[in-house]
C-alpha cells in the first residue's frame, strides 16, 4: 500500500488535492496515515489567525489623512473628442495612406499614359505601313504565282495580269521610295526587283504569249522573286503581330 | 460595489483626488485585517495599509476596469507586507536554533489538564506558533496566511505574490512543514 506523502496530506487538508476521493479511501483504510493526518489537522487547527485589533470607523479617514499630503492630483483629462480617439487616428492614417496610394497611382498612370500617347502616332503609322505593305506583297505574290504558272498555258494570259501589274507598279514605286529611306536591304532589293518585273509585265503587249512569259520568268528570275516576296511577307507578318501586341500592352 | 469603486477611480483620474479618500475609507479595514494577520504587528500593519493605498494611488492609471478594486488593492497590500517583512527580517536576527526544546515542551505538557497549566499551555502554543511563524520566509508566511487564514486558493496566492501556482503551493507546503516541525512535539504526548 502506498502511503500518502506529507504534501498530499496538506493538499487534502486544504481540499486542493486532485484525487480527493482516493485519499479519503486510503485514510479510512490506513491507520498510520489516518493518525498522521489527524495530527496534522490538530496542529493546523490550533494555528488560528491572530485577532486583529479593532479599528474604528474613522480608521479610513485617518489613513487618508496620513497619505493625502503626498499624493498629487491627477491632471484633469480633457474630454476626448471623437477626433482624439486612437481608433480614429488609426483609421485616419489608413485612409490617408489609401488616398495617397490612389493619387500616386493616378499620377504614375498619367505620366505613363503621356509616354504612350506620345509614342502612339509613330506606332500607328508603323502599323499602317506594315498593313499596306503586307497587302501589297500579298497581291504581288499572287501576281507572281499567276505569272509563274502561266508559262504552261497554251493561250495568252490576257488582260487581267497586265492590269494588275500596272496597279501594283504605281504602288510599288511609292513603297520602294519609302523603303529606300529605311535600312532594310532585303526589302529594298525585293521591291526593286519586283518593280522591274512589274514594269516588264505592265509594258508588255496586250496579249502576253507563252514565250513572252517564259522569257520574263527566265530573265527576271520570277521564281527567286516569289521566294523573296514570301520571305518578306513572313517578316512583315511578324512585325505586324509584334506591333499589335505592343499596342494591346499599352492600352492595358 | 465594484461599479461604485470604478466610478470613484474615474473621478480620481479626472483630477478629483479626494474621491480616493472614499476608496481608502471603504477598504482600509479589510486591508488592515489581512496586513495584521501577516505581520502580526499593529504598527507594521498600519504601515502596510498606508503604503498599499499610496502605491495604489500611483498605479491607479494601470487599474484594469474589469478588475475588482478590493482584489487589486489586496494584492498590492500583499506586496507591501512582503517588503515590510523582508525589511524587518534584515534588521532582526532570528535565532535559528534553541527556539524549540522538545524536553521543555514535554515537561510543560505533562500536567496540562490543570486549569492554570492549560492557560499556560495556550500561552506556550501561542508563543511557539509566533516563533514558528517568524521562522517562515516572507513568501511562505504570506502564502500560509492567505491559504490557512484567508482561505484563498492557490491561484489567488500566486496572483498576489506574482509567482507560479506551483511555487505558491510549495510555499504553503514548506510553511506547514516548518510549523509542524516546531509545533508537533506539543501534541506528541497529549
Amino acid at each position: 500500500m502506498k502511503h500518502l506523502t506529507e504534501e498530499e496530506m496538506i493538499e487534502h487538508y486544504y481540499s486542493e488535492d486532485l484525487y480527493k476521493a482516493e485519499a479519503e479511501i486510503h485514510l479510512q483504510a490506513c491507520k498510520q496515515c489516518a493518525q498522521t493526518y489527524e495530527e496534522l489537522g490538530k496542529l493546523l487547527g490550533h494555528v488560528r489567525a491572530v485577532d486583529a485589533p479593532e479599528r474604528g470607523p474613522e480608521y479610513g479617514a485617518q489613513v487618508w489623512q496620513s497619505i493625502q499630503g503626498s499624493l498629487r492630483p491627477y491632471p484633469p483629462k480633457r474630454k476626448r473628442s471623437f477626433f482624439m480617439w486612437p481608433q480614429f487616428a488609426y483609421a485616419a492614417a489608413c485612409l490617408l495612406f489609401l488616398v495617397g496610394a490612389f493619387w500616386a497611382g493616378r499620377l504614375w498612370e498619367h505620366a505613363h499614359t503621356k509616354t504612350l500617347v506620345a509614342s502612339n502616332p509613330q506606332q500607328t503609322k508603323e502599323r499602317v505601313v506594315l498593313f499596306v505593305l503586307d497587302n501589297h506583297l500579298d497581291r504581288s505574290e499572287r501576281l507572281l504565282v499567276q505569272l509563274n504558272h502561266a508559262g504552261g498555258e497554251e493561250e495568252n494570259t490576257g488582260f487581267p495580269l497586265q492590269a494588275e501589274a500596272r496597279q501594283l507598279l504605281s504602288d510599288n514605286q511609292l513603297y520602294r521610295q519609302s523603303a529606300a529611306q529605311t535600312n532594310d536591304p532585303l526589302l529594298n532589293a525585293a521591291l526593286d526587283h519586283l518593280e522591274r518585273v512589274l514594269v516588264e509585265v505592265a509594258n508588255s503587249p496586250d496579249q502576253l504569249s507563252t514565250a513572252d512569259i517564259e522569257r520574263i520568268q527566265q530573265e527576271m528570275n520570277t521564281q527567286g522573286l516569289l521566294f523573296q516576296i514570301r520571305v518578306l511577307r513572313t517578316k512583315v507578318s511578324e512585325q505586324k503581330t509584334n506591333a499589335q501586341a505592343v499596342t494591346k500592352g499599352a492600352n492595358i | 460595489m465594484g461599479n461604485d469603486d470604478y466610478a470613484l477611480i474615474r473621478s480620481v483620474l479626472a483630477g478629483e483626488k479626494d474621491a480616493y479618500g472614499l476608496l481608502v475609507a471603504r477598504h482600509s479595514q479589510s486591508v488592515f485585517r489581512v496586513a495584521f494577520r501577516i505581520t502580526e504587528n499593529e504598527a507594521d500593519a498600519d504601515e502596510v495599509v498606508q503604503e498599499a493605498f499610496l502605491r495604489g494611488y500611483r498605479k491607479l492609471e494601470d487599474f484594469d476596469a474589469r478588475s475588482n478594486f478590493r482584489t487589486w488593492i489586496y494584492r498590492i497590500a500583499m506586496n507591501c507586507a512582503l517588503d515590510v517583512l523582508n525589511k524587518k527580517r534584515s534588521r532582526t536576527v532570528v535565532p535559528i536554533a534553541g527556539e524549540y526544546d522538545s524536553e521543555e515542551a514535554t515537561v510543560q505538557l505533562a500536567d496540562r489538564t490543570a486549569g492554570p497549566d492549560r492557560l499556560l499551555l495556550s500561552q506556550e502554543i501561542a508563543a511557539r506558533r509566533q516563533a514558528a511563524m517568524e521562522k517562515l520566509t516572507a513568501t511562505e508566511r504570506i502564502a500560509f496566511v492567505m491559504r490557512h487564514m484567508e482561505d484563498r486558493s492557490t491561484d489567488e496566492i500566486a496572483g498576489a505574490l506574482g509567482i507560479a501556482p506551483n511555487s505558491a503551493k510549495q510555499a504553503v507546503f514548506r510553511a506547514v512543514q516548518k510549523l509542524r516541525q516546531s509545533l508537533a512535539p506539543l501534541w506528541v504526548k497529549s
